[in-house]
């Protein structure tokens, strides 16, 4: 009997440490760890491999409150923000903060510092153990269609309500409403993603001929003829639709969207409408095209990598933060010197629908009226500020989501650049169409959608298939 | 008599008293072990049994054996399966014979040069594996790898091959690179295990007649049965548990060619927050290792 006993310990004592095995998931030297990609927002600043977190206190900030309207405000929030910019970089947010704390010198705000790898990894961990930050800051694909979806955040409708909010161009205020009536995000920043070219290869191929410089747009038919020209030219690889995960995935179907100028979703952002004539079409003439890779190995941030030295002669993952990244080298330069020229996605009728990425503030429902009431105060201060806002945009390295701040970077190195942006590439941002139910499973889809394309899969039957298991994603 | 008893009482006492200091010895490692395996254990085989999900105020329905039976009808998880097993069975097989082939050869080597050996083998051990990934993806690469700049250089490729981007290759890429990081631990074992076979035993054998395979499959090879034993579970697990390259290389992709069940668990859990599905694939993978594990057992026990 006490041998049985022992065996049967023994054999439990196993099955727990085999078991634990697949529960705790890998071991120590198998982590996740960084994958060098961008997601939907190419950050202008390298990835940072871990959260770093630190404290700027309140009671410690230098200049005093202004007026008394903040002195009697005493809480202590926690900030976590994605790399959006300068937003990730800790000097940049510290000089933030104690503008906000010379305001509001009781209010003690704690940052933690995400990354676009292991950031909803976090968040959702936090989430789940009860510790969510008061406030988070990314886009309404996570803060509306996902954490706001499933109840987690505070409605920031009274932000709205204010003279600011009210100003708030329609469209952004638009993505930052949820289903049931109620914004779960108070916008800060945004921009248009669009394409980019290398000139010097161009030049080489006589391509560039195709290209409106004036306006940065170009034709769906004179796109083709210009990587039929690159290709011509020896240069193999002109673009890469790359598809090995979501990382940049808004170039690819920004390209696929505008080519014969279709949609991705319905208007209501209800349901997936990609599987329309002319997104197939589009998609036949590219996996056709000469030059035009189906890569599964790359992603996005990749990609750039790719163009940048010199392997690609066009981005699709490109923005205004790209175009002024100096990290490499001159602004607006690939690593060899060659002059990056920013496009439009190529379009049949003229009008070209960019992937907007609007970035802005959420508050996690954490049940602590206080910290609510000073996180908003905080979203406040930063957004709405007359003295502050243009500080805090600059932070982004985007664009204002109202259109009485203007000159932002006026007198800055990037002026010009960012002057050219604002006047031909986000008058052209389209519907911001991320909020639409399953997003997180429908862009899965679409990359894999891209690699049985890319593998040889019948486009109709492979588009059909990714529209199908989107819809029921949004339909669950 | 009384003498006696009083001894045994004593020595009773001090056995009581060296079993209380063991266990207190144990007790830091104890809770450790309750509380980040046998608790996340539970949970798991407990949540499998429920649809839980994120969300406030979200209760976890309970539906018995529904994300059970749902696996068997997911053609993902099927694949996944699958891919996990082809890696297992290739993987462990050839990470063992490997290991054992170079252990036999350099154990008997002397100071630097055996030390040398082991340095080379185990030194993508101790690497990051991040750092490990990154250089093989470099190697890997489409456009400018150097699989494909010595393969078109020595006229053996034709166009660039997308390694990590072709259904045909990227699972064999990721078995290549685990067995990389697979063979230092063994190699080093193996060399100890082949070191401490004793050496009177291997004389007599030769004083027998026995040649070199005789004293190898005779004599050492029922010797190192233990090591060899603990190697393949080892591995085996390791092999199962494969989950840092697939996410760092190529996410399951392309066209789920890649997919684990491990990087599967992960993506229905942190991506899709179908916690109850993911824990259910847990389940199922640690049954399939402990089976797998106890075959081991079985089979090196009849050995």
């Amino acid at each position: 009997m006490k041998k049985t006993m022992k065996k049967l310990a023994a054999l439990g004592l196993s099955l727990t440490m085999m078991m634990s095995l697949a529960a705790c998931g890998n071991s120590a030297s198998e982590q996740p760890a960084a994958e060098p990609e961008a997601e939907e927002t190419p950050a202008e600043t390298p990835e940072e491999e871990a959260p770093a977190e630190e404290t700027t206190e309140g009671a410690e900030a230098e200049a005093p409150a202004e007026d008394g309207a903040g002195a009697d405000l005493n809480a202590s929030i926690t900030l976590w923000t994605y790399p959006i910019g300068n937003w990730g970089d800790s000097a940049t947010v510290d000089s933030l903060i104690a503008s906000f704390n010379a305001k509001y010198p009781g209010v003690t705000v704690t940052v933690e510092y995400l990354d676009y790898t292991n950031g909803d990894d976090q968040v959702n961990t936090a989430i789940e153990g009860g510790q969510a930050p008061d406030i988070v800051m990314e886009g309404p694909e996570r803060l509306v269609a996902n954490w706001g979806a499933r109840g987690l955040m505070v409605d920031l409708s009274d932000l709205f309500a204010t003279e600011a909010g009210g100003e708030i161009y329609d469209s952004v205020e638009s993505a930052c409403k949820a289903a049931d009536g109620a914004y779960y995000e108070y916008p800060l920043c945004m921009v248009a993603h669009c394409m980019a070219i290398n000139q010097t290869m161009f030049e080489a191929a006589d391509a560039m001929q195709y290209l409106d410089l004036e306006t940065h747009t170009w034709t769906t038919e004179n796109f083709m003829k210009a990587v039929q020209a690159v290709y011509d030219s020896g240069q193999q690889n002109v673009a890469a639709i790359y598809c090995s995960g979501q990382g940049g995935d808004q170039g690819t179907r920004a390209l696929i969207n505008n080519l014969y100028s279709s949609t991705f979703t319905n208007a209501e952002h209800t349901e997936y409408t990609a599987n329309t004539p002319e997104n197939i079409k589009a998609l036949e003439e590219l996996y056709a095209q000469a030059g035009i890779n189906f890569d599964a190995s790359i992603n996005g941030g990749e990609e750039i990598t790719l163009f940048r030295n010199g392997t690609l002669a066009m981005s699709l993952c490109w923005n205004a933060a790209q175009q002024t990244n100096a990290d490499n080298g001159e602004a607006g330069k690939t690593n060899n010197g060659d002059t990056i020229i920013p496009m439009l996605f190529p379009s049949d009728d003229g009008k070209t629908e960019l992937c907007g990425g609007i970035w802005g503030f959420g508050i996690f429902d954490n049940g602590d009226q206080a910290k609510i009431d000073a996180a908003k105060t905080f979203i406040d201060f930063i957004c709405n500020d007359a003295d502050q806002v243009n500080e805090s945009v600059k932070a982004s390295t985007y664009f204002p989501v109202r259109p009485t701040l203007t000159g932002i970077y006026d007198g800055t190195d990037t002026a010009d650049v960012m002057n050219t942006f604002s006047t031909h590439f986000m008058p052209s941002m389209g519907d911001y169409y991320q909020v639409v139910p399953g997003w997180a499973e429908a862009r899965t889809e679409w990359w894999n959608m891209l690699q049985r394309i890319g593998t040889g899969g019948d486009v109709a039957t492979e588009v059909e298939t990714f529209v199908t298991n989107a819809n029921a994603a949004a339909a669950k | 008599m009384a003498k006696s008893s009083v001894a045994t009482g004593r020595s009773k006492a001090l056995v009581r008293r060296e079993t209380r200091s063991a266990y207190l010895f144990l007790l830091p490692n104890l809770i450790f072990f309750v509380g980040f395996v046998v608790i996340p254990m539970i949970l798991c085989v407990y949540t499998s049994f429920f649809d839980s999900t994120m969300g406030k105020d979200v209760e976890d329905v309970f539906i018995g054996l529904k994300n059970y039976t749902e696996l068997w009808q997911d053609p993902i998880f099927l694949r996944a399966l699958k891919n996990t097993f082809v890696i297992v069975l290739v993987s462990v097989p050839a990470v063992c014979i490997f290991s054992l082939w170079v252990s036999a050869l350099i154990y008997r080597m002397k100071g630097v040069v055996l030390s040398t050996f082991r340095c080379v083998f185990y030194l993508p051990v101790v690497t990051g594996s991040v750092a490990v990934t990154v250089v093989w993806k470099w190697m890997f690469n489409n456009y400018y790898g150097i699989f494909n700049y010595v393969g078109k250089g020595l006229g053996v490729v034709e166009n660039n091959i997308n390694w990590l981007g072709d259904e045909r290759f990227a699972l064999w890429c990721i078995i290549l690179i685990l067995f990389t990081t697979s063979v230092g631990q063994p190699i080093v074992l193996y060399v100890s295990a082949l070191g401490n076979v004793d050496t009177s035993l291997v004389e007599a054998s030769e004083v027998d007649g026995a040649n070199n395979i005789q004293k190898f499959w005779k004599i050492k090879w029922p010797l190192i049965m233990p090591t060899t034993l603990y190697i393949l579970v080892i591995t085996t697990i390791n092999s199962f548990q494969c989950f840092a390259l697939i996410q760092l290389l190529t996410s399951g992709g392309p066209n789920h060619s890649t997919d684990t069940v491990m990087y599967y668990i992960y993506y229905s859990a942190f991506k899709l927050y179908r916690y109850g599905y993911g824990n259910a694939m847990g389940v199922v993978l640690a049954i399939f290792i402990a089976l797998l594990s106890a075959v081991q057992f079985k089979l090196a026990k009849e050995k």
